[in-house]
């Protein structure tokens, strides 16, 4: 006996939960991008000034502020913000070039220096800018210092080896090398001269550096002890709340149902449907590779000098290796969802218009024009191939938006075409919906999508760093730690629902809570991320503040929402037929553990100013970056994934132990890497950091230290677990949709059903 | 000589860390469970000496039926009983009285509780593997007595963690009670693809 379609399935023309969720939601979120408004406005009005000109002692032009421009542009073109950093942003095997400048200019001005140390630090700190003939004067030690440090710098990067996991020859140029230093220049002054009327620099006196007299501002101290507070406040505040009101929440203790889940085979698909299927391939193509650059990226740490052997630097310098497995993360990861949502949207609509099929197969047409463009495009740009002409094709940019200008554009407006498809897709179902129900959200949340992303456009290469880096981590931010979760918390709720596992009424709560608990810290919390890049102390307090409050959420998922995510790992009602989605549900509890520990635990540890301050660039960010860049999102993706493609798989074929074999293999290499390797290497680099001092935890020789060295080897068998035993078989499976998905029963264009399970009321036995 | 040298007081440490964060993941694991089973459970009290749940509306659900392959006992409650009752739409759709269900097994059994001992286990063995290697590189008394701790330590965490997989593990419940309960009737004929 099979019930009448549930009454889920229409269109509720009224909210389904309470209008204070919304109200709270919306206001939650107005006020975070209200603040956030006024600290672009700040970041604008005090970021450090760019002098026309430098001069040195005697008045002689030393460097323009277009060198400078040119300068960060040469940097960002040749690939160096892969390879190292500045102001503590990029990558972390080459020296952060803000801190390395500085410890250098210091030291050599320290001999010239007559005064003595005291004397050193007031050349430093005073600031010669003046914004009347925006010029800016450096002192004599300092004149000398700049010119010795272009000479060191044009042997640094001239080098004719790759031992420094450079091409040979990087950059020979004499006006490249003059642009780059002092571009360095700049930022070191920015990092030591103190702003006008304050008592620290316009970086909050980073990077940490005696000879110059930074070290920890008080606002730094005080604004990591108020977040920490706030922290614990708050965690304790949210248990004690909840343990009280939490179960008038209404998603608690009701029967589950008694369902008859329609079977892999049994279902039909959509046109639109089957056409994720070459989508979850390229997924897992990208993801193989990007696991392998990962590991020659890890081998530069290793072992820089050879690759087994081989001078691998030649071809694949490390900087393009960073690029590319840091590109295709965010590219496999990107389609896994544009696919995941197109096979989501007939399901939800229950009919699909003619011509999805066609658009999908334009959107990943663009995908792989974009990738392949793109990943060219950084190819030619390391080794400075690419004519000024070409810049718009081929110049890579800022770290996470390398892509050049073209493909960024396009990526944007794809992402774009994504959210039209959807919305296509979803349009008969929208219509008489409340705005605020659950096909709503579902909507909002993939429009949510490629409007934060558009938002990186802001940030050019020729801005000034400062505010280019605001912008930048608008996208790089709010896209994981606010935008994506509620796309994951929403399509996970979809999930559940479409498979019975909860009702639609408890999946739309569960949806506004999350809302409500990420934005609060989550959307201010941006600033955690600009500390130091130039930005006012307010940001830094507020970032601060906010970004503990995101931990919250983090931690009540381990008690709430971790729960929920194994939600349907439990199936407990007595269905006559087999739950389907073993292993993708499985791939879900992980996202809900690596999100507690890679996120959560791991982003916090990372996160208070104090901390921070010597930690920025180092081993503990890669730490935090891996698990919850692959421990979340890349765990999301493949059990998106998974979902899908269980149903393009005919039953006979579809190969659970394979299934089985990846999921304990990605879990246990990536929780290898982090405590074998990334974790002890990240400690000891902050120890050293704090020690000895940060420009030289961040140098090739302390990098390489045999210690170090061993650590890195140490990681081997993870890694060799994670790409053999469980890039490789997902790679098989969605070999196995990308043949079998044509011939999955075919559903018409016009109507498809709405449910994954048909409703059996009362026992299965009567 | 009993001088531990710094290596083997970092290594050594670091691997007592990683046991301490096993430990703590198993715990975080076992009690993240508990609420898990609340969403199914909340507002109904379990009474282990009598072997029966009572409802928010003080009625009693008393087990019917053992489901065999999920190793659940189900309970229900008087279908009258649920029929009269004011709150019965948030509570159940089914003509027979409100059903709940208890897990035979302990928490590790099921496949969250797998998962994550299994994370748990993999930096015991980390943990190992360090402290193998330092005591291959270094034999003065202090350290061998340090590093003979930790593998006691490591070994007697990984035995803890994997307490499920054995035979008789402790506190599992004493079957005999349920043996006289009716199995719920396996309708599914397709092959089982629960292990
Ligand atoms: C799933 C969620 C998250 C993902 C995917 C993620 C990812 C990342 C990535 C890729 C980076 C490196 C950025 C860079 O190189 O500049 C990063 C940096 C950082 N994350 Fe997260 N993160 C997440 C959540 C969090 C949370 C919850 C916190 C703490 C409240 C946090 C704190 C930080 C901090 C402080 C940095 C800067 C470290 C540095 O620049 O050295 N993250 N995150
Ligand atoms: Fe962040």
């Amino acid at each position: 006996m099979t019930a009448p379609p549930s009454a889920d399935a229409v269109p509720h023309g009224r909210l389904l939960i309470s209008k204070a969720w919304v109200q709270v939601a919306v206001l939650v979120v107005l006020f975070g991008f209200l603040v956030l408004g006024v600290l672009a406005y700040l970041v604008y009005r005090d970021e450090p000034p760019v002098p026309r000109q430098v001069v040195g002692d005697r008045g002689q032009v030393l460097f323009t502020g277009d060198d400078i421009t040119s300068g960060q542009q040469v940097f960002l073109r040749s690939g160096l913000m892969q390879y190292g950093s500045i102001f503590g942003h990029g990558a972390y095997l080459g020296p952060d070039f803000t801190a390395d400048y500085l410890h250098r200019a210091a030291t050599i001005a320290r001999s010239n220096e007559p005064g003595g140390d005291a004397a050193l630090i007031a050349d430093f700190q005073a600031n010669r800018y003046d914004p009347a003939t925006r010029t800016l004067r450096f002192s004599g030690p300092q004149t000398t210092a700049y010119l010795a440090n272009e000479r060191h710098y044009a042997d640094f990067f001239g080098d004719p080896t790759t031992a420094k996991g450079l091409l040979p020859h990087a950059i020979t140029d004499p006006a490249e090398i003059h642009q780059l230093t002092s571009y360095f220049a700049w930022s070191a002054w920015a990092a030591a001269a103190h702003r006008p009327g304050a008592d620290h620099s316009y970086t909050n006196s980073w990077p940490p550096e005696p000879l110059v007299g930074n070290r920890p501002t008080a606002d730094n101290i005080v604004w990591s002890v108020l977040s920490l507070i706030a922290l614990l406040g708050g965690i304790g505040a949210l248990f004690g709340v909840y343990g009280r009101y939490g179960d008038r929440l209404g998603w608690r203790g009701r029967q589950a149902d008694t369902l008859s889940f329609r079977q892999p085979g049994e279902v039909a698909l959509t046109p639109g449907q089957r056409v994720t299927a070459p989508f979850f391939f390229v997924v897992a193509a990208l993801f193989v590779a990007q696991s392998l650059l990962g590991g020659a990226s890890e081998h530069y740490r290793a072992d820089l000098g050879s690759f087994f052997g081989l001078d691998l630097a030649r071809l694949l310098p490390y900087n393009l290796t960073r690029t590319w497995h840091l590109q295709m993360a965010l590219f496999w990861v990107a389609a896994a969802f544009l696919a995941a949502g197109i096979f989501l949207a007939p399901i939800i609509a229950r009919r699909e218009p003619r011509g999805q099929d066609r658009l999908s197969m334009i959107l990943l047409g663009a995908l792989i024009v974009v990738v392949a463009g793109s990943l060219l495009g950084e190819f030619f740009s390391i080794r400075g191939m690419v004519p000024a002409s070409a810049r718009f094709i081929g110049a890579n940019q800022y770290e996470y938006l390398d892509l050049a200008r073209l493909w960024q554009i396009l990526l944007t407006a794809g992402m774009g075409l994504w959210a039209f498809i959807l919305w296509r897709g979803l349009r008969g179902r929208l219509r008489g919906e409340h705005r605020g129900n659950l096909p709503w959200m579902f909507f909002w949340a993939a429009l949510a999508i490629p409007v934060i992303y558009a938002i990186g456009l802001l940030s050019r290469t020729t801005d000034t760093f400062t505010t280019a880096d605001f912008w930048r981590f608008w996208v790089v931010h709010l896209w994981v730690e606010d935008f994506l979760e509620l796309f994951t918390t929403v399509m996970v709720a979809y999930i559940f629902v479409l498979l019975g596992v909860i009702r639609e009424k408890v999946a739309l709560i569960v949806v506004y809570f999350d809302i409500v608990l990420y934005s609060v810290g989550g959307v201010i919390g941006t600033m955690h991320h600009l500390y130091f890049s130039g930005a006012p102390a307010q940001h830094m307090a507020l970032g601060a503040f906010f970004s503990a409050a995101e931990v919250i959420p983090l931690t009540f998922l381990t008690v709430e929402a971790w729960a929920f995510l194994q939600l349907g790992a439990r199936q407990e009602a007595a269905s006559p037929t087999p739950f389907p989605h073993r292993w993708a549900v499985m791939f879900l509890v992980a996202v809900g553990f690596w999100n507690f520990l890679g996120a959560g635990v791991f982003g916090f540890l990372i996160n208070l100013p104090i901390v921070s301050y010597y930690e920025i660039g180092t081993g503990l960010t890669a730490n935090h970056a891996h698990g919850s860049m692959m421990g979340v999102y890349g765990m999301l993706a493949i059990a998106m994934a998974l979902f899908c493609l269980r149903y393009m798989i005919p039953p006979r074929l579809w190969p659970d132990r394979l299934a089985k074999i990846s999921f304990w293999s990605l879990n246990i290499g990536l929780a290898w890497m982090c405590f074998a390797t990334l974790l002890p290497v990240g400690i000891l680099q902050l120890y050293h950091s704090v020690s000895t001092g940060y420009w030289h935890a961040r140098s090739l020789k302390y990098l390489t230290n045999p210690t170090n060295s061993l650590i890195e080897w140490l990681r081997l068998p993870g890694d060799a677990v994670f790409i053999i035993g469980g890039a490789l078989p997902f790679l098989y499976i969605a070999w196995l949709g990308l043949r079998h998905a044509a011939k999955a029963r075919p559903a018409t264009p016009g109507e498809t059903e709405d449910r994954l399970f048909t409703e059996i009321t009362g026992p299965v036995d009567r | 000589m009993t001088a531990i040298s710094t290596e083997v007081l970092l290594a050594g440490g670091y691997a007592a860390l990683l046991i301490l964060i096993a430990r703590g993941l198993d715990l975080l694991a076992r009690h993240t469970h508990g609420q898990t089973e609340r969403f199914r459970t909340g507002g109904f009290r379990y009474d282990p000496d009598h072997d029966h749940w009572t409802c928010p509306e003080d009625q009693l659900l008393r087990p019917y039926g053992y489901d065999h392959r999920r190793r659940l006992i189900r309970y229900r409650a008087p279908a009258a009983a649920c029929t009269a009752c004011p709150v019965r739409a948030l509570c159940t759709d089914s003509a027979e009285g409100r059903e709940i269900t208890r897990p035979v097994d302990p928490w590790p059994h099921s496949e969250a509780g797998r998962f994550h001992r299994g994370i748990a286990l993999t930096l015991v063995v980390l943990a190992t593997v360090i402290v193998l290697g330092e005591l291959l590189r270094n034999h003065h008394l202090g350290e061998l007595i340090m590093l003979g701790a930790l593998l006691a330590g490591c070994l007697t965490t990984g035995r803890r963690l994997t307490d499920h997989l054995h035979a008789t593990p402790g506190g599992f419940p004493a079957p005999a009670r349920y043996q006289g309960l009716p199995p719920t009737p396996e309708t599914d004929d397709r092959p089982d693809d629960y292990d």
